[in-house]
């Protein structure tokens, strides 16, 4: 396994030419299955290759956190344009994370934090984790596809 | 970092003139995917794409934009005609729309985009 550069103080953008010069694309089998309104069918997120080869690599990625604090500022009224990139570039980086830690920040990342706060209250899971096999096999009926309230938040480990 | 580096304001050819290297840097699309109903297939700084349901998806970056105003392009792949807009532009993210060009209806379809703009 090639060992990364010490990244901490790079621009994330040459980072991720880096990886995408020396990595290998990971196609995870895990899906991400959540829904963020009753109104609305079940979404679902798959993580990209190239990302999931930086998490598994290590040294890359910054902490879920920086995007966390990047929204915030985003989401101000007064917002024009991001002034604390320099999060992203000078946060020390994640380490090598295994694939379902990856999964699990990906979440933090990428789905609206309204679901991943509190996908255990209410009678069904707002959110589960799955493989890709688990997913209906065809796209038929696709805006009507729900996670099944046969789940239960209190033994999803079964 | 342990990279090789070469520093440049200016590229020069021998006899068809000169380039100042801030059009390549400025210029360059800073993410692009191409991408099926259901998975990435090819890309450059996305962290994920969700499928939100028929011709609604949203891709993910992994290096945040400056702004949220910046431009891109789309493109429906394949022979059929369709038509593929990209909205709700955060710095971390866009939503990609595609439809049938003659009505107007969502549909799956394979796209592609590139972004461009600044980088915070």
């Amino acid at each position: 396994m090639i060992d990364t550069p010490e990244f901490q103080g790079t621009h994330l953008f040459d980072r991720l030419c880096w990886a995408k010069e020396n990595l290998e694309g990971h196609q995870s089998d895990y899906r991400v299955v959540y829904e963020d309104s009753v109104d609305e069918c079940a979404k679902i997120l798959v993580p990209d290759p190239n990302w999931m080869a930086c998490a598994l690599q290590g040294g890359i990625l910054p902490p879920v956190w920086v995007y966390h604090e990047l929204a915030r500022d985003e989401a101000m009224p007064t917002f024009t344009k991001h002034t604390r990139g320099y999060l992203l570039h000078d946060t020390e980086p994640m380490p090598a994370m295994t694939e379902e830690e990856a999964i699990e920040y990906l979440i933090m990342k990428d789905c609206p934090q309204s679901v991943w706060r509190n996908w255990d209250t209410g009678n069904k899971p707002k959110l589960v984790i799955c493989r890709k096999e688990q997913l209906p096999g065809t796209r038929e009926w696709r805006n009507a596809w729900k996670i099944t309230e046969e789940l239960s938040v209190t033994d999803l480990a079964a | 970092m342990a990279l090789g580096k070469i520093k440049a304001d200016t590229l020069e050819h021998s006899t068809a003139g000169s380039l100042d290297t801030q059009y390549v840097v400025k210029g360059s699309a800073k993410a692009w995917a191409r991408s099926g109903s259901a998975a990435i297939n090819e890309s450059f700084n996305t962290s994920g794409f969700t499928d939100n349901g028929t011709g609604d998806y949203t891709i993910a970056f992994s290096s945040a934009f400056s702004t949220n105003t910046f431009p891109g392009t789309t493109a429906g792949l394949g022979t059929a005609a369709r038509s593929v807009n990209y909205s709700n532009s955060q710095t971390t993210s866009i939503d990609l729309d595609t439809f049938v060009s003659s009505t107007g209806s969502r549909t799956d379809t394979a796209t592609g985009f590139q972004i461009n703009g600044d980088l915070a």
